[in-house]
Parts: C-alpha cells; sequence; structure tokens
C-alpha cells in the first residue's frame, strides 16, 4: 500500500489531486481463509479510505488503507 | 477545467412508485434550475435505472448514475414520505456509491401527501447524507398535500413554491461552489 502521504495522479488528466478527505468505513467481510470459530468472532475490517479531487478536471479518486486491529492503530 | 466552468446540479427522483406525485416537484425544481446562471442539471429518475436486488451497495454501481455523481458538484434529492420513512429503493441507489459524494453539497426536497411536507422524510435523510459525505444545506422545500399543489397534467397551482424554491437554490449553490474550491484546493491536514 502506497503512504497514505503520497499524493494521487488523476487518471483522466494526469494532474495531481488534492486529498480533501478521510472517512472510516468498517465491514464485515472476511479475509481469506479466515473463519470464525466457537470461541472466536471474525474481526470486523477497518479501512481508512482517503478521498482525493482532481484540481484541474473535478475527477474524484479514493485510496484504501486496511487494518485488521478493532481500530486502535488508525489514526 | 476552470473554476468558472459550470456547476452541474442534477435532481434525483427518488420513488418508482407508479402515479409519484413527486415527479411533478422534481420536473419543477428542475426548470428552476434551469434558470440559474452558471448552472447545469438534468433529473435522475431511479425508476429509469438497472435497480438489482441480488446484492446491494456498491457491487451494484450503476456506471451511468455513478458518472453523474462524479461530474455533480451538489445534488437535489426528491424523497417522498411513505410511512414515516425514505424509498428503500432511493437508500438502495444512494448506496451505490461513495467517493463519488464526498464533500458535495445536497438539499432535500420532501414530498407529503399530508400536511407535514415530508419533514419526517429530510430528518430521515440526513443522518444517511451525513455518512455518505454530502453536505446538507440548511434549507429544505418541503411540499405538503401535493395532490393539491400541482393539476392533473403536472402544472404547478401555487405559485409561491417559486421564491420558496428560489431561496433553497441560492443556498444549494452556493455550497456547491464553496464545496467545489475546497474539494480541489484546501488539503486535508
Amino acid at each position: 500500500m502506497p503512504p497514505a502521504s503520497s499524493k494521487i495522479v488523476c487518471p483522466h488528466c494526469g494532474e495531481q489531486m488534492n486529498h480533501h478527505a478521510e472517512k472510516i468505513v468498517y465491514s464485515t467481510g472476511r479475509l481469506p481463509g479466515e473463519v470464525a470459530g466457537p470461541d472466536r468472532d471474525v474481526v470486523p475490517r477497518v479501512t481508512l479510505e482517503e478521498f482525493h479531487s482532481c484540481p484541474n478536471c473535478g475527477q474524484t479518486e479514493s485510496r484504501r488503507v486496511e487494518s485488521t486491529d478493532s481500530g486502535s492503530g488508525l489514526p | 477545467m476552470d473554476k468558472d466552468d459550470p456547476l452541474f446540479i442534477p435532481v434525483l427522483l427518488g420513488t418508482v412508485r407508479m402515479g409519484r406525485m413527486s415527479a411533478n416537484a422534481a420536473r419543477l425544481v428542475v426548470q428552476e434550475l434551469e434558470k440559474q446562471a452558471g448552472v447545469q442539471t438534468e433529473l435522475i429518475d431511479i425508476a429509469q435505472m438497472p435497480l438489482p436486488t441480488h446484492d446491494a451497495g456498491e457491487a451494484v454501481k450503476n456506471s451511468t448514475y455513478s458518472a453523474k455523481m462524479q461530474r455533480a458538484d451538489g445534488l437535489v434529492v426528491v424523497a417522498p414520505e411513505y410511512n414515516h420513512g425514505y424509498s428503500g429503493l432511493l437508500k438502495h441507489v444512494l448506496d451505490s456509491c461513495l467517493k463519488e459524494y464526498i464533500h458535495k453539497a445536497v438539499g432535500i426536497v420532501g414530498v407529503s401527501a399530508g400536511p407535514f411536507g415530508g419533514t419526517r422524510v429530510i430528518q430521515n435523510l440526513l443522518p444517511v447524507m451525513r455518512e455518505l459525505g454530502l453536505v446538507a444545506i440548511f434549507w429544505d422545500v418541503n411540499f405538503s398535500n401535493v395532490q393539491n399543489v400541482f393539476t392533473p397534467e403536472g402544472v404547478l397551482r401555487e405559485p409561491a413554491f417559486i421564491p420558496r424554491i428560489g431561496k433553497f437554490l441560492k443556498e444549494l449553490i452556493w455550497m456547491s461552489k464553496t464545496l467545489r474550491h475546497g474539494r480541489r484546493e484546501i488539503t486535508l491536514g
């Protein structure tokens, strides 16, 4: 995963995009091979999604940073 | 894209019900938006969209709808109130996108057959808008007793709605311009 501080280049026009928002997204989806046992819940997947907008053409893009912990490692 | 390029503010008609009176309200808002300088609009009718029900969320993202939301600077949601809530199909459509909405303006038009003009549906939608990253303006438009507001041919009977819609759109346009600037020029952190 690219570092969260790195810029995204607009796939539409090639301009450097502006990182203007971040949001936490929770998912119940399991990782490959992960199973829930009688004494173990599936760990919720916590994703920080970054949102970028192009100052030239207005294109929006997003990028995810994932963590399998309960979110304590995220800022 | 120049900062003076027209804003794109589509109007989302949030019901598929046969005989829906909300369609008249949505067309009226489109008509008033078309009069605004520097604004482009169009009606997005969820009844004209494919609405698969084998899955939900971004898994059922429609490329045409996504492209319009991508392009949009703001959005008007015309929401009829059904049993004190919003249409499930409206939610199904809204949930199909996320990045397309972040830091964009939204104004909600409530529609009801009763006297409260969709006040409840507007209040119910606000947390959804917030979670989708849409920034709700503090003006609403309420079409109460909607069956009496338009003729059977869809012509507005009450001209008082025009200045009300005008105030609503003025604020929506301001917020759309402001957030467009923010998305493009103001970096987080």
